[in-house]
């Protein structure tokens, strides 16, 4: 795990010199990045809510509500979810804002958008949705749109998170907040070397029986090993240009919520 | 996490107790995008329910109520008479902010529930078994509550007559009597030795 903190560092400066970034624990090209998170989620799109209640044990569901509760939606607010995936904050966000507001539900894999919007349909959720199939770091949206920006275990996968981190900012309205919820890095070593085990052992074994991809989910562990720790993400994201950024540790660090404004 | 947690249990049993009410779940109607807050002082975070449709949504957001309650678990179940509403509030027992009504709406659909168990769990064991189990749960209910009277008159049998620890109510009351009778006299008695003291007094 030594090279973790060096592949945050890594992380965090994008590897914009050598035009290569990581995926999972391997070195590729920034252009091959998109595709291979793609080739990953095309797979595990139709098993992704199965795998996520049976990989967590359910606990993703209270994750998500600490950050609605967190992200002090009202009704008539605009909100982005970006990586917004099978749309489980979506489902929540579009009942809290009410028809006054709007949700937009984002992803770049168009099979995750597709499996969350026949999910929302089928639960009665259409009047203030709307789909968009777009990438973090260009988003097709203008200046100053959205009340709340929410990325749930999404952020991770994007080829260059500080460009996206960027992009949030732009089309964040002046007062609005962008929550990231993502894993981190557990705070007590007993907890990491017992998620370790869990993580590289049990996870892929799982991923292979259920949904019938165990190198899916062997990149899923290792993206997570990769992706910038609590402090490295919080100063990203000052970076970014945003401001009062605070993280939460959720299930001791397994997962962060981090919060920062636009003002 | 255990606001979460708690919220995701009272919307479970919310929407389940709406989705098997006989009434059905347009009682909420009246309700359609309200939001009432509960600041319970035991729980120390609030409880949102929100109407969206035929769901109750919780959360522990506060942007969005049209009113809020600020009491503790003990007043609420006071709350149920609804003539000890100011009396709470003067008592500084309850604090409501907002629409008052939205408050009663919930607390009147909360009460209108009606859920025929028999039906519902008709559907998943068949007719027979349920009407043999709720045979079963009357028989029990009654010799339970004969059980529990049983059980009270022995006690009390016990404690008054046999071990002479409690006292009954006609002795109570006979002793509160007798109590009010000596009061009485030695209030006269009281009356009769001032009225001598004056005289003495005069006297002198």
């Amino acid at each position: 795990m030594a090279a973790q903190q060096d592949n945050h560092q890594e992380n965090s400066s994008s590897s914009a010199s050598d035009n290569t970034t990581h995926f999972g624990y391997q070195t590729v090209d920034k252009n091959d990045k998109e595709s291979k998170v793609a080739s990953v989620f095309h797979s595990v799109a139709a098993q992704y809510d199965v795998m996520n209640d049976l990989m967590s044990f359910g606990i993703h569901r209270l994750w998500k509500r600490f950050t609605i509760d967190a992200s002090g939606v009202r009704p008539g607010n605009k909100v982005l979810d970006l990586a917004g995936g099978t749309g489980d904050l979506t489902a929540k966000f579009s009942q809290l804002v009410g028809r006054e507001g709007k949700v937009i539900l984002a992803d770049i894999n168009s099979s995750m958008l597709n499996v969350g919007r026949d999910k929302l349909r089928d639960k009665g959720l259409v009047q203030n949705i709307e789909y968009v199939q777009a990438n973090a770091q260009y988003l097709p949206f203008e200046d100053n749109t959205f009340d709340i920006v929410t990325i749930a275990f999404g952020l991770r996968n994007v080829t260059d998170k500080d460009m996206a981190l960027r992009s949030i900012y732009r089309v964040l309205k002046p007062g609005g907040r962008l929550l990231v919820l993502e894993f981190s890095k557990p705070e007590h070593e007993l907890i990491s070397k017992a998620y370790d085990f869990y993580s590289f052992n049990i996870l892929p074994k799982m991923g292979e029986l259920v949904a019938k991809d165990g190198d899916s989910y062997q990149y899923l562990a290792e993206s997570i090993r990769m992706h910038p720790d609590q402090e490295t993400l919080k100063e990203m994201m000052d970076s970014a240009g945003f401001e009062q950024t605070s993280f939460k540790n959720l299930t001791g660090g397994v997962v962060a919520l981090h919060k920062g404004y636009k003002f | 996490m255990f606001q979460q947690t708690l919220c995701s249990t009272v919307e479970f049993a919310f929407n389940q107790a709406l989705a098997l009410n006989i009434k059905g779940a347009g009682v909420l109607q009246v309700l359609e995008q309200k939001t009432l807050t509960v600041l319970l002082t035991e729980l120390g975070f609030p409880l949102s329910f929100s109407i969206d449709g035929n769901k109750v949504l919780v959360t522990s957001l506060t942007e969005r109520s049209d009113c809020t309650i600020n009491t503790s678990i003990k007043t609420l179940r006071e709350l149920k008479k609804e003539q000890q509403i100011t009396e709470l509030i003067k008592q500084e027992k309850l604090d409501v902010q907002g629409d008052i009504k939205v408050a009663q709406q919930f607390a009147n659909i909360a009460q209108s529930l009606e859920i025929d168990w028999q039906s519902e769990l008709a559907q998943h064991i068949g007719d027979i078994p349920t009407y043999k189990l709720s045979q079963l749960g009357k028989s029990w209910a009654k010799k339970i509550n004969f059980a529990t009277q049983q059980i009270q008159a022995d006690a009390s049998e016990w404690l008054v007559h046999e071990k002479r620890l409690v006292v009954t109510a006609s002795q109570l009351g006979s002793f509160s009597e007798q109590v009010t009778e000596i009061t009485k006299q030695t209030n006269t008695v009281a009356e009769r030795i001032q009225r001598l003291a004056e005289k003495i007094t005069l006297l002198t």
